[in-house]
């Protein structure tokens, strides 16, 4: 089988190489093709590499290349390896793929930022660093990759530097992050204790063909427990679950090309990833996928009440991230760890697709996010319109739109896992899904109706000189209409969205059995029960997207904050509170501790006693300043003197 | 003549080499007494070597010669110096190293 996982790594490796020390100097044009290359020839070696292994019988479908050994102390060895089965494959081809769309994307999005060499430069990093993480053959080299993605997302969130926003959130979103590689660090520490100084997948997990041990067998039940929740702690973090999921909301101060980047296609899955690849641990730790159900459900419904009241563009597509990444951590939990994965892919299409569109009309309007401020939009970009419809159809998981298949793929699993088990709170966590099924078409039908249809309510839109003068009879007249750079990888993400479920239709399951060796789905699904559910969800995606039609049909602008509202309103706009409890629990003791430490250890204690010392010291010179007078005579009258002390003290001892 | 007459014209010689040093302000004159000191001390080596007949106290003498000559090569070649530099070299107003 052939391998180019090492190739696929270099390539955007070198764009950020040479677009990091290059950049600067380098027009444009050429700056496009080295970013957008790059990350293009790691699409087609993977490509290369998926087409070989298709065509390799399903046993034999790893291939483990060893590059170099890193670090080897007593039995402890670790080798900088690259693995490359059908996860990393799969994942391989989102990463690459989409993120080719969204450097294409981002060359119309970014025409006019003076930071444009800087901001592919950050791009291709990302990807190389994402690549390393779902590419790495041991769990040391999925934290490289893993803290590699966390500083990417910290460069692009603050890319535009200059606003004390974005920094902020960068900083919040690093954070946050860290707390997460922490968690994976102490797993990974666990890990070697466990299996004797092995962290290859290989001995733990087995994915080479050879079965993995039991871990049951070679350690109590309480460090599996601690190994996998701290392994879902790293996820959490990454993949923005309750309760670290407030970086995510905060990071959509990052370009648009970035939110559809990180927080769409590409970082945000990486939890997903590791729960399916690291399945053989979860599994050996029963409670921890009860966690991480518990987690996923609250995040779902959470963040889909959340998205449904707030205002901003790219913030309900932040909202509905974190809601569509609890369904896979949902559909993982009840096992089916390839429904996880399927709706990874599908939503990298139609979230990338979604923030795109986002994009296009934030562009078109020069920068205004406030969906209040928009409406009308729907003759000016009836492409963007038409494509927001698909990707938000896609969304609400509508039959035959990709979201649907992969959707119903993992209520399907939690409802199987519920009747399985016949414990109840699954069947709570299904219905949960229901719910927010219901919500998610709310949501995004909502978003839709506001920004495209009825009366455009924001300011004249200042176009570009001689559309500047128009601008009073028609304030749309200097709408910048999204150039083809833009559209055109729109257009592609709309066809997958359209039809990116055919890989694991009900029936064919054709990227069920592709995974079965690095992520099977434990539960095998009953055809009637499936139907079942995917007419229960679809059900509840058409009555969520009717309450939006009958209550926004006309465009309608949802009522401004200062409008009073219902508690409940006011509760999900301060986003449940999250991000106060925070700010009580952690923000303000830490801050005022640290001030405390400021005040009373380094002001009047540390810093006290240097200063004292350093006082002393500059009075003992002041006096001793005053023999240094400067006349000769003062000092060779000193010197006689000494000279008459040591004579008469000889002659007083000689006597 | 007795030993205390030579030691007692060195003291003497040696107390007004000291007060020339302690009292004039110029380095020139400073510079002699300064020699008179050192030879008040030579004359006592030559006294005491003569009367405990010891060979040690010339040795120190020739030792004491070299010395102060070389000291006022020294000296006067820094004197000079100062002297261009300043066109003055009186040692009250050669203070810059005051504290």
């Amino acid at each position: 089988m052939l391998n180019l996982t090492p190739y696929i790594l270099l390539a955007p490796l070198v764009g950020f190489v040479v677009l990091g020390l290059l950049g600067r100097v380098m027009p444009r044009a050429a700056i496009s093709l080295v970013g957008c290359g790059v990350v293009l020839v790691g699409f087609a070696l993977a490509l290369a590499d998926l087409l070989s292994m298709l065509g390799t019988p399903s046993d034999a479908r790893a291939s483990d290349i060893t590059l170099w050994t890193w670090i080897t102390a007593g039995s402890f060895h670790v080798q900088f390896g690259l693995l490359f089965d059908p996860l990393s494959a799969v994942m391989l081809m989102v990463v690459t793929g989409v993120g080719f769309l969204i450097h294409v994307y981002s060359i119309g999005y970014m025409e006019d930022d003076p930071g444009y060499w800087r901001f592919f430069c950050f791009l291709n990093f990302f990807i190389f660093a994402m690549a390393l993480l779902v590419a790495a053959d041991n769990f040391l080299f999925l934290l490289v990759g893993w803290a590699c993605v966390g500083l990417a997302s910290f460069l692009l969130i603050g890319f535009w530097y200059t606003r004390p926003s974005a920094v902020a959130a960068a900083r919040k979103a690093f954070v946050v992050n860290v707390i997460g590689d922490f968690g994976l660090l102490i797993a990974i520490f666990l890990l070697v204790g466990v299996y004797q100084g092995a962290l290859d997948y290989g001995t733990i997990l087995g994915v080479q063909g050879g079965s993995a041990p039991d871990p049951t067998a070679l350690a109590p039940s309480g460090v599996l427990l601690a190994i996998a929740l701290l392994l879902f702690v790293a996820a959490a973090a990454k993949s923005a679950q309750l309760p670290l999921h407030v970086w995510l909301p905060d990071a959509m101060e990052g370009p648009t090309p970035v939110s559809a980047l990180i927080h769409a296609a590409t970082m945000v899955t990486a939890g997903v990833y590791l729960v399916a690849r690291a399945h053989v641990l979860f599994e050996a730790a029963p409670t921890s996928l009860v966690v991480i159900a518990v987690a996923a459900g609250a995040s779902a419904f959470m963040a889909a009440t959340i998205a449904c009241v707030n205002n901003d563009i790219k913030r309900i597509l932040a909202y509905s991230t974190i809601s569509q990444i609890a369904y896979m951590f949902m559909g993982e939990a009840a096992g089916g760890f390839s429904s996880g994965i399927f709706h990874l892919v599908t939503h990298a299409f139609f979230k990338a697709l979604l923030f795109m569109c986002a994009g296009a009309v934030i562009h078109a309007l020069g920068g205004e996010q406030d969906i209040r401020k928009m409406g009308g939009l729907r003759e000016r970009l009836s492409g963007v319109f038409w494509l927001f419809v698909v990707s938000g159809l896609a969304l609400a998981a509508i039959f035959p739109f990709a979201g649907f298949w992969s959707k119903d793929a993992i209520l399907g699993a939690v409802l199987q896992r519920a009747t399985a088990s016949g414990a109840a709170g699954w069947y709570v966590l299904y219905a949960v899904g229901l719910l927010t099924a219901g919500l998610t078409g709310f949501y995004i039908f909502r978003l839709i109706l506001v920004t495209f249809f009825g009366q455009y309510r924001g300011a004249p839109v200042a176009g570009h000189g001689a559309a500047h003068g128009a601008t009073i009879g028609e304030p749309l007249a200097g709408l910048h209409q999204p150039g083809m750079a833009l559209m055109a990888p729109m257009w592609v993400l709309g066809a997958l969205s359209l039809v990116g479920g055919v890989v694991d239709l009900p029936g064919s399951q054709w990227l069920n059995d592709f995974l079965v060796t690095a992520a099977p789905s434990a539960t095998e699904l009953s055809s009637g029960l499936v139907w079942g559910s995917m007419i229960a969800g679809l059900i509840c995606a058409l009555v969520g997207i009717g309450v939006a039609w009958s209550r926004y049909a006309r465009g309608q602008s949802p009522a401004t904050d200062d409008v009073p509202a219902s508690a409940l309103v006011v509760f999900l706009r301060r986003r449940w509170l999250i991000d106060d409890l925070y700010d009580v629990v952690v923000v303000r003791p830490v801050l005022a501790f640290s001030r405390a430490l400021r005040l009373g250890v380094e002001d009047d204690t540390l810093d006290a006693g240097s200063r004292g010392l350093g006082d002393a010291f500059g009075s003992l010179s002041a006096g001793l300043r005053g023999f240094q007078t400067g006349f000769l005579r003062n000092y060779t009258l000193t010197l006689f003197l000494g000279a008459v002390v040591i004579l008469v003290y000889f002659i007083a001892v000689s006597q | 003549m007795p030993l205390s007459a030579y030691v007692i014209l060195s003291g003497v010689l040696f107390a007004i080499g000291a007060l020339g040093v302690l009292a004039r302000k110029n380095p020139l004159i400073m510079f002699m007494s300064i020699e008179l000191m050192l030879n008040a001390v030579n004359l006592s080596f030559m006294a005491f070597a003569h009367f405990l007949d010891s060979v040690q106290g010339w040795i120190f003498v020739f030792l004491t010669l070299t010395v102060a000559a070389a000291e006022v090569v020294v000296g006067l070649a820094i004197i000079v110096s100062i002297f261009r530099s300043r066109t003055n070299i009186d040692v009250d107003e050669l203070n810059s190293l005051k504290g």
